[in-house]
């Protein structure tokens, strides 16, 4: 159920950009998406097919790049992808999250105009 | 035809948050702290603010918002505990609560009435925490029988809340909970949250939690304490 909200309003906000810049078509959506966004591709594109069908984006192509979660060690200086808990795989300290893998963007758009 | 790509980086539920920021400034309006209150069914959410109602009543006049997928038990339960006033929404099976959703059920509050507004979402350790309700605390429960790997296995609501309860501590040794691996992954995911250790049953905990959120209120604009 989660997908369908998300859907509603990125359709909504593609719609309104896409109108705003005299578009006839929109042939793709591109999304960034981070893996704390608890977002299904699947959910996703079944729920684009669904609700597409009489937006400007209805033949369009739906992408969804993927971010991975990662946390900093400041012992080690460097960032890494948690496994069984957040400690880092090196040197066993206690990392620290980053903005990395919460990215829920509409990264851009690709539109057809007259 | 000119086929062209354009650039927006612009966050998807940017929809929702734009009706979230007009809840907002009508909590701000009316000087009312409003709580998003988030976690898995059971984890004790109606308990919390039946709680917190017994403990502040007269002193602060205590709102509430119950979302559930069906049904009013809970908001009978707050209005018995004598909540100032309470609404329910149904999501009829939708998993988190919307910005929207509050939008509505806020023209059937009267918020002048009230010091605090507490929301309980749906619950579920994952969809809310995306979904930006107006609110100016994101609180995240949980129970120590949930187990205290959770943070590990739901990272997003528990790095995005503002503070963090841990609910039925009188359990806690009955049910294997390692009080290290929680705080250390607490640590990990938001250094800074304030974390309360309470039992609905017992009472325990429930005064040291009070104190943090009657501060919270008196830091608003406009405030019970002035």
């Amino acid at each position: 159920m989660h997908e369908f909200g998300v859907m509603t309003y990125l359709l909504q906000a593609v719609e309104e950009k896409a109108r705003e810049l005299g578009a006839c078509r929109v042939l793709a959506i591109n999304l960034v998406i981070g893996d704390r966004a608890s977002i299904v591709d699947d959910s996703m594109l079944f729920y684009f097919d669904a609700m597409k069908p009489g937006t400007l984006a209805e033949t369009a192509e739906l992408n969804m790049r993927r971010v991975p979660s990662r946390f900093y060690c400041s012992q080690c200086d460097s960032t890494y992808v948690p496994g069984k808990d957040f400690c880092c795989p090196d040197c066993g300290a206690i990392g620290m999250l980053t903005g990395e893998g919460s990215e829920f963007l509409i990264e851009s758009i690709e539109i057809e105009s007259k | 035809m000119v086929v062209q790509q354009v650039k927006i980086v612009k966050n998807i539920l940017a929809g929702n948050d734009q009706l979230a920021e007009h809840n907002r400034e009508r909590f701000d309006a009316a000087g009312v702290l409003a709580i998003n209150v988030m976690a898995s069914p059971g984890a004790g959410k109606t308990s919390l603010i039946v709680k917190t109602i017994e403990a502040l009543r007269p002193q602060a006049r205590i709102g509430v918002i119950e979302g559930d997928i069906a049904g009013y038990i809970d908001t009978e339960k707050v209005l018995a505990a004598g909540a100032s006033d309470a609404v329910q929404i149904n999501t009829g099976g939708n998993c988190h609560l919307e910005a929207n959703m509050i939008q509505k059920a806020l023209d059937s509050l009267d918020l002048e009435q009230l010091d605090i507004l507490f929301v309980e979402n749906v619950g579920n350790l994952v969809c809310p925490s995306h979904w930006s309700l107006g609110e100016h605390v994101k609180l995240c429960l949980l129970s120590a029988p949930e187990g205290h790997d959770k943070p590990v296995k739901y990272p997003e609501l528990f790095a995005v809340s503002d503070v963090i309860v841990l609910n039925k501590v009188d359990l806690i040794d009955l049910v294997d909970f390692e009080r290290p691996f929680f705080y250390e992954s607490l640590q990990a995911l938001n250094p800074g949250a304030p974390v309360f250790e309470i039992s609905c049953r017992s009472g325990e905990g429930v005064v040291t939690w009070v104190d943090w959120l009657l501060k919270a209120a008196s830091e608003l604009p406009t405030s019970l304490t002035g």
